[in-house]
């Protein structure tokens, strides 16, 4: 008797109680796919939040809404005003921030992201090299759902390594950790279509310099290791003629060793490539071995000037996206490191880049 | 008593089988007369008594329960021809028994015996008619390769077809009698030097203690002495396979048989056994292993494919992948329920089906599957009544149901899904936890015969994962299970 008692009350207070809960059934929420931050002229937050839409009836696929406010959570305040469905943000996909904005500082708005418990770590974070609520909101004729089409265009290319891939988890683990500062992918509007743009350097939360999306794979050289990638290098030209060359199916490995002469480090920083040739039209001939050996070696040189030239940029804006004071960091005491001011001395430092390349092969044919 | 103890109680199964009766004593013996027996069976009309005057001999029997051939050739023949100081040597032959008390010779007519009235002495000749259905294919638990045949409805055949199979005198068998009217024949078999003899007492005491009008069925019979007669889980496992019960009598069980069912119960009985087929060893390991990995799998899809579709379109639309959101946000916008609604409207309709199904003859069932298929599978979607992915969770989560190779535990089964089901729209994934939690808190608390009924989990005996949730292959499977506690553990001693 009393079991039954027990039953039935459990039963009838959990279905009592259950209006009470946090219920969101599919069709009654508007899942926000892409949501972008500008920053108006008068100062003002420009907020535009892409959904996707499901509705079979309908020729339009997404709904798009826009608004000014002072801050997010303002915003989609005034946003669910606009809408029929419950605004919900556990379908995040895309994070994209106006340039102009991210020049200011982003860590307020990610803050708020990361706080959310609904939002998830793997949203990626996207810089627009102009205004990030006209590039989601517009009209693509071959991409009706322009967040989608943004979140493959950065899957693919990250997996290519022509841009790296940023997640909300990386942006935020890589603002905290001391020695490296975060970066992000940049995009721009090319009229139809969305074209990558580069990749853009913060120091703490502030956008401070990009790089170009030629020298995104010497970035990917530098930072770690990856499996897959291409890369055209111009060796110079012969007889008027320019050479150059196409390393594919890139397989690359780095290392960073840290010497320390009379307490001032010097880094050193080993790559290893290996790639297959895809085309190649100088002089040199690829098939003999010789010929390949110093192909390998102006190709190293190549890779190693511009990476120079990249830490370069780097070290002139103060901004250490390549890790290297981490493993400065970690070749030294820890009280040694707190006594460090490592933004200080970061631009004097002295980073020795050492490219080697193995051509693993020069295609089908053999001559 | 208080609601504490109670609850106590109830979640771990204390109430065991220990407060039954203790057992009735048999009636006073008396010596039977023909005038008494002929009182017992006043008023029924199929008892044929017979006399033979010249040699004072009445006969009593039932003429449908017996051999006509065997009635002419071995009693009735010899009575006619025999000369009257002849009758007392004639009675002496070994087919003829002297019966002493009425309870047996009541008993003993009423299972096919023939009871000879001579003076004061009564004979009784075993006489009992073939009438009972050949040895043929199981229905319920079919195999691809091993053996065909299945137990029938006569326990002397299903005796001899477990005594083929198992040439051992060390195979024993106690006769009981289960039903004050019924008196249903219940014969319980052990392998001495192998069974803990304290399972087979308290198997016994435990058919000794049922004081029911009758039973019927073996099922119904291991309802009356399980540990938690209230539990939803089967706590014996029942089989029509000869050779699935030889190998749980070497494997150290009890085995009970009851007249006129077909079933056959092992005891004790852990959950993981319902999970493994006879198959299992016929096949090569790997496959044997294969399958009933996929056991387990379509268990898990069983109980919780449609409560997490139920969850996740309630609570938790972030679980979804986005492209798979959009067809689904779509389909169900045109649904007019809630998706746990939704869910058990599909699920009702399917056991419908289902049930349906199981009560017609083929003819009939193939109907009524056309019927459901185009119903279930297109006119619910189109007309709007739920969405099509829930299609595809109710259909795959019935058909993982009737993987599972016991019908009865796949039933139990099929009945926690709903409550998952509810938990789910309730409480979404925090109520699917819940609810498979207070499955597991139950399961632990429940026994087989006293022994765990989640062993090898828990109780852990990792060396009986080999052949619980794999089958190895059979030079790794030395020891008999740890649920029998058998002091002969050892059954395969070929070297390695």
């Amino acid at each position: 008797m009393v079991k039954c008692i027990l039953i039935a009350s459990v039963l009838g207070t959990s279905i009592i109680l259950s209006a009470c809960s946090d219920r969101r059934i599919i069709e009654e929420i508007g899942f926000i796919q892409s949501a972008s931050y500008d920053r108006s002229a008068d100062g003002q937050l420009i907020i535009a939040i892409s959904i996707p839409k499901a509705d079979s009836g309908s020729k339009v696929s997404r709904e798009e809404f826009l608004t000014t406010a002072r801050s997010a959570k303002e915003a989609r305040i005034t946003l669910s005003r606009q809408s029929q469905l419950t605004l919900a943000s556990g379908q995040l996909r895309n994070v994209l921030f106006g340039c102009s904005l991210a020049r200011l500082g982003i860590w307020e708005h990610i803050d708020s992201l990361v706080r959310d418990t609904v939002i998830s770590p793997q949203v990626r974070i996207t810089l627009v090299d102009g205004d990030a609520a006209k590039l989601l909101t517009r009209q693509y004729k071959q991409h009706p759902i322009p967040g989608r089409y943004i979140e493959q265009l950065l899957e693919k290319s990250s997996r290519n390594q022509t841009v790296p891939k940023v997640t909300l988890h990386d942006f935020v683990k890589e603002y905290y950790e001391e020695g490296i500062d975060p970066v992000a992918p940049i995009i721009r509007d090319k009229g139809d279509h969305v074209e990558i743009g580069g990749i853009g350097l913060f120091r703490d939360d502030r956008y401070v310099a990009s790089l170009h999306p030629e020298e995104a794979l010497i970035f990917a050289f530098l930072r770690g290791k990856f499996n897959q990638g291409e890369i055209i290098m111009d060796l110079g030209s012969r007889n008027g003629i320019k050479e150059t060359a196409m390393l594919s199916a890139i397989n690359s490995k780095r290392r960073i060793t840290v010497n320390f002469d009379q307490g001032v480090p010097t880094v050193y920083c080993h790559a290893r490539i290996q790639g297959s040739i895809m085309e190649y039209n100088g002089t040199l001939k690829i098939s003999d071995i010789h010929g390949r050996h110093q192909l390998e070696t102006q190709i190293a040189q190549n890779v190693t000037e511009r990476a120079n030239k990249m830490i370069r940029l780097m070290q002139n804006n103060g901004v250490d996206s390549l890790g290297i004071g981490r493993f400065v960091r970690n070749s030294m005491s820890y009280s040694g490191w707190k006594s460090l001011d490592w933004m200080a001395k970061y631009p004097e430092v002295k980073v020795i880049v050492n490219v080697s390349v193995f051509i693993k092969d020069v295609g089908k044919l053999k001559i | 008593m208080s609601l504490r103890t109670n609850i106590q109680r109830w979640i771990f199964n204390k109430e065991s089988a220990q407060s039954r009766p203790a057992e009735k004593l048999p009636d006073t013996e008396r010596k039977p007369t023909l005038a008494q027996t002929l009182d017992e069976y006043k008023d029924c009309a199929d008892l044929i008594h017979r006399t033979y005057p010249d040699i004072q001999v009445e006969v009593l029997y039932f003429g449908h329960m017996v051999n006509k051939d065997l009635l002419n050739r071995e009693v009735i023949a010899l009575l006619l021809n025999v000369e009257p100081d002849e009758v007392g040597n004639l009675l002496n032959q070994p087919q003829f028994k002297v019966a002493n008390d009425s309870k047996g010779l009541i008993i003993g007519i009423l299972s096919g015996q023939i009871a000879i009235f001579r003076g004061e002495i009564v004979y009784l000749a075993d006489i009992r008619g073939p009438e009972s259905r050949s040895v043929t294919q199981s229905e319920t638990e079919t195999v691809i390769t091993g053996p065909h045949d299945a137990f029938n409805e006569e326990i002397d055949i299903n005796l001899s077809l477990i005594r083929r199979r198992v040439k051992s005198s060390h195979l024993k068998v106690v006769k009981l009698s289960v039903g004050e009217i019924t008196k249903t024949n219940v014969c319980v078999l052990y392998i001495l030097d192998i069974v803990n003899m304290d399972y087979v007492d308290e198997f016994v005491r435990r058919i000794r203690a049922i004081e029911v009008d009758g039973i019927y069925d073996t099922n119904m019979l291991i309802q009356y002495i399980d540990d938690s007669p209230i539990s939803i889980f089967p706590q014996f496992l029942t089989s029509e396979r000869p050779d699935a019960i030889a190998s749980k009598l070497l494997a150290g069980r009890v085995i009970g048989l009851v007249d006129g069912s077909p079933s056959v119960v092992s005891a004790p009985t852990s959950f993981f056994e319902f999970f493994s087929s006879s198959d299992d060893y016929y096949q090569r390991w790997s496959i044997g292993t294969a399958t009933r990995l996929l056991r387990f799998i379509a268990f898990g899809i069983t109980i919780s494919f449609t409560s997490m579709y139920v969850s996740v379109t309630t609570f938790h639309y972030e679980m979804i992948p986005e492209n798979l959101l959009l067809t689904l946000t779509e389909s169900r916008s045109r649904v007019p329920f809630p998706p746990l609604y939704e869910a058990l409207l599909m699920e009702v309709t399917i056991e419908l089906l289902r049930e349906a199904g199981a009560r017609l003859p083929t003819k009939i069932g193939q109907t009524i599957g056309i019927v459901g298929g185009i119903v279930i599978g297109q006119a619910a979607v189109q007309a709007g009544l739920t969405s099509n992915i829930l299609i595809i969770a109710v259909a795959s989560s019935a058909i993982a149901s009737f993987v599972i190779p016991s019908y009865v535990m796949s039933a139990s089964i099929r009945l926690i899904r709903f409550s998952l089901i509810m938990a789910a729209g309730i409480w979404g994934n925090f109520g699917i936890a819940i609810a498979i939690t207070a499955l597991v808190i139950h399961m632990c608390g429940l026994t087989s015969l006293g022994s765990s009924y989640l062993t090898p989990v828990a109780p852990f005996k990792f060396k009986d994962w080999r052949d619980t949730f794999i089958r190895s292959p059979f030079k790794t499977l030395i020891e008999r299970p740890s649920q029998s506690r058998t002091k002969n553990r050892i059954r395969n001693k070929m070297k390695k």
